[in-house]
Parts: structure tokens; sequence; C-alpha cells
């Protein structure tokens, strides 16, 4: 028996088949990977957060008015309108004179300030007494 | 230091942070209220946006209570215990609900120490100027034999005549709330007892009655469960001599009654309330310590374990366990 084997030969006439330059494929690997690398590397460095953020104080109203004089209040821009020859400033409108600065912001009471809010919603209470007391 | 080892030790810094837990919010239920028992009956059920569920079902379990009561009130002829009652008989046949009922009475004696006892009707009689004064506790001269299929027998000494009063009350709370088993936070209010479930990071607040003045209040018990645990079960009751009092001959009496004499107790507490486990414990023990005394029965309500206790006195002082400081909302 023949151990070797038939041997593989390329059909004669045939030319050899041309393979794929790897290398393009290699470079986009390459830098896909580094760009991979770099994300994580940027994740685990970032300095450490609190796992979470207390936003009690946010959500109740009038809570940081004492830390915070703005609190309560609204930053709103004001625009200011040219008057035309002719034209009258509406009632409690502003006027001011068109070589002053022109200011960019001013501090109006909020309409829901700490004073107006509703006043958090309180638990039920339930009693305990002894048998029979009326509970008016 | 290596730059793996710098990222390994921020990596468990970020890990090993500890966060504090949030505070336990109120409850605001959805409430069934009527009356019942001759006193008030409220279902109290945190809805979680089933106002309507919660209205239904917190109406279905008025309708067991009502039941329940109807066979173990001493008021009405037709009830189960008044059967009992008049039955000339000393081995008697009791359906399911008061077998149950009298199980509840033998816990509740063995919790308040023989302070707490359910044969002291004629004592209570007499009290109110309704029948002649009696003798002392009856209740080692009865026992319940289970029968077939939740039902028992009672034997007893014939005419020894039963009354549950408050420890009916605590049983059928408790009882009830078994029934809501569906609702993480409900809460059954059987005319100032108690028995409430509360579901983890919510909490309900109880007030306690001030007897020394009409509409105050002594304090407030903030009960609830912390976040990540099981819903917890608690109980809470109010014994007081204020109420139900009479004169009766010259002499003012109440229906407290005590055990070891028969008659309405010579203490020096005007009110005590507990909070344990259950409202039928609560009941109980609340009771067993009016009877006992300030001093006899702080200790009592210590040996018992219970999870808060406050006491008025007739000099007016307001006596609590430490435990309770715990309880307290303000």
């Amino acid at each position: 028996m023949d151990a070797a084997g038939p041997q593989r030969t390329a059909p004669k006439g045939t030319p050899p088949r041309a393979k794929p330059d790897a290398r393009p494929m290699r470079l986009a690997l390459g830098a896909s990977g580094l760009a991979a690398m770099s994300a994580l590397a940027a994740a685990i460095v970032l300095p450490p957060r609190p796992a979470a953020q207390d936003t009690s104080a946010l959500q109740q109203p009038g809570a940081s008015v004492g830390a915070n004089p703005t609190a309560g209040q609204v930053q709103r821009p004001i625009v200011y309108v040219q008057l035309s020859p002719g034209q009258t400033a509406p009632p409690g409108a502003t006027v001011i004179d068109p070589s002053a600065p022109t200011p960019l912001t001013v501090t109006v009471p909020a309409p829901t300030s700490a004073a107006q809010a509703p006043a958090a919603q309180k638990p039920v209470v339930i009693k305990t007494t002894a048998s029979g007391k009326v509970i008016p | 230091m290596t730059l793996g080892q710098g990222l390994g030790r921020r990596a468990a810094s970020r890990s090993t942070r500890w966060v504090p837990p949030p505070e336990p919010s109120p409850i605001e239920p959805v409430s069934v209220a009527t009356t019942s028992m001759g006193g008030r009956l409220v279902v109290h059920l945190e809805a979680d946006g089933r106002a309507e569920d919660a209205r239904r079902d917190g109406r279905r379990v008025i309708a067991r209570i009502d039941r329940w009561a109807a066979r173990l009130t001493r008021h009405t002829g037709s009830s189960d215990l008044s059967h009992l009652n008049s039955d000339p008989g000393s081995t008697v046949s009791v359906r399911p609900t008061l077998a149950a009922a009298f199980r509840a009475g033998l816990a509740a004696e063995e919790a308040g120490e023989g302070l707490t006892d359910i044969t002291l009707l004629d004592a209570r009689l007499a009290a109110e100027g309704k029948a002649e004064a009696t003798t002392a506790s009856r209740r080692s001269e009865w026992e319940i034999v289970r029968g077939a299929r939740g039902s028992a027998i009672v034997r007893r000494p014939p005419g020894l005549r039963f009354d549950f009063g408050g420890v009916g009350k605590g049983w059928i709370a408790d009882r009830a709330l078994n029934l809501l088993a569906e609702w993480p936070s409900c809460l059954i209010d059987a005319d100032g007892d108690l028995s409430i479930r509360c579901a983890q990071g919510r909490y309900w607040e109880v007030v306690i009655d001030d007897p020394r003045a009409a509409d105050s209040n002594l304090a407030v018990l903030r009960l609830g469960a912390p976040h990540g645990g099981m819903p917890t079960r608690w109980g809470v009751a109010t014994s007081g001599t204020h109420v139900h009092r009479w004169n009766v001959g010259g002499t003012v009496t109440h229906h407290l009654i005590d055990p070891r004499t028969g008659r309405p107790a010579v203490t020096d507490v005007v009110q005590a309330t507990v909070v344990a486990g259950s409202a039928l414990r609560a009941e109980s023990l609340s009771k067993a310590a009016l009877i006992a005394g300030s001093i006899e029965g702080l200790a009592l309500l210590e040996r018992a374990h219970v999870r808060g206790a406050v006491l008025v006195t007739s000099s007016g002082e307001v006596r609590a366990l430490p435990l309770t400081m715990a309880l307290l909302a303000h």
C-alpha cells in the first residue's frame, strides 16, 4: 500500500490563484483595537463619582433656600424693545434711556416660591385608643 | 506602585463605597370605614394605583369581620358564644370560628401571665351592676379539645360563661389582615386595636391617645419596614379604665377585671399601650400590664419582649419601655 497517497497538483494550463492583500484588513483591525483599548482605559481611569446623587433637596420646595439665597427664584432675560418715534411704553413697562447700558438679566420671584408651594401631603394618622373611645 | 495596582485600588474603592438606603416614606392609604363590634372598624390599604380594587377588598373584609363578630359577640342571643353561654351542659361542641377564638383566648391568657382571662363575663356584668359579684378567675376549670374540621369541644363547669372582649377584637383584626395578603401595606383598626402590615421602605404613623385631656395625643409612633427587608407585621393595642366606667352603689367601677379578685382592677395605670407583633398579643399584654400596675406591668412587658409600651399613671406620669424611643416619630 502506498502510504504517500496521490500527489495534489494544480491542473495544468491554469494560472495560480492570486491571494487578497491582507494588509488593509490588518490595519483596520489594529485601529479598531486601539480605539477599544483607549475607550476602556478612559472608563477605568476616570475618577470615581458618587454612586447616587441626593436629589431630595431639589424636590422639596424651600429645602435649599437657606443654603442658596437665589433658590426659589428664576433668572429671566429681559427683552427691550426700541420704541419708534411716536410710540409709548405700555403701562408698567420699564423705560430706560437708550444710552444706558443694557442689563442682561434681572432676578424676579418665581411664582411658586417656598411660601406659596403646596404643603407636603401629610401621612394618614391612625389612632390607638381604649375600646369604646370615640374619635372626633 | 504600578499602573495596574493604581487601577485596582480605584476600582476597589468604588465598589466598596457605602450608600445609605433612602428613608422609609409614609403610606397614603385608601380607607374603608364602618361601625362594628361596638366601635369603629377601618380597613386601610395602600392602593398603589388600584384604589377601586382596594375599596372592594376593604368592603369584603369588613363583611367577613361582621360575620365573625356575629358569632363571637355576647350582646346578641343568636351568636355561637351566646348559645354556648346559655347551654346548661358541661361539654359543648363549638363551630370552627368559635373554636379558633377559644384557642386565641388561651394564647392571650398565656401571654398575659394569667391576667388576661376570657372567663370573666359574670365579673364584668357585676362591675356594671347587672349581676351579683363573683369570685376570682375560673380559667383553670375549662379546656378545649380539637374536633373534626376545625370544630372543637369545650369542657367547663356548668354555668361558666365566657366573654372575649378586646381579645376577640385583636384576634379578628389579625385574622382579617391575613385575608389581605395581596396588599403589602394594610392596617385593620378594630376599635383602637391595630393589626398592621408594612411593605419595605414604607411606614405607618400611629397616634397614641392621651387619656389626660380630650382630643389630645400622647405620642406618635412610626411603624415601618426598612428598605431591602420583608414586609413587617405590627400589632398595637391600648387598654384604659377611663372609657367604660360606672357608678355602682356609690362606687366607681370600670370594665377591666382582675382575675385574681374577680373585681375591677385596683391599679395606678389608667392607660397602657403596647406595640407587639400582632394585635392579639398587644391587646392581651396591654390589659395585663394595666391590671398589674405600672411597676409590675412594665416588668411583665419586658419579660414578654414587646417592641414598645407606654403607660399613663393616675398621677399623670407617662412611663415607657426604652425600646419605645426608637419608634417615636417626633
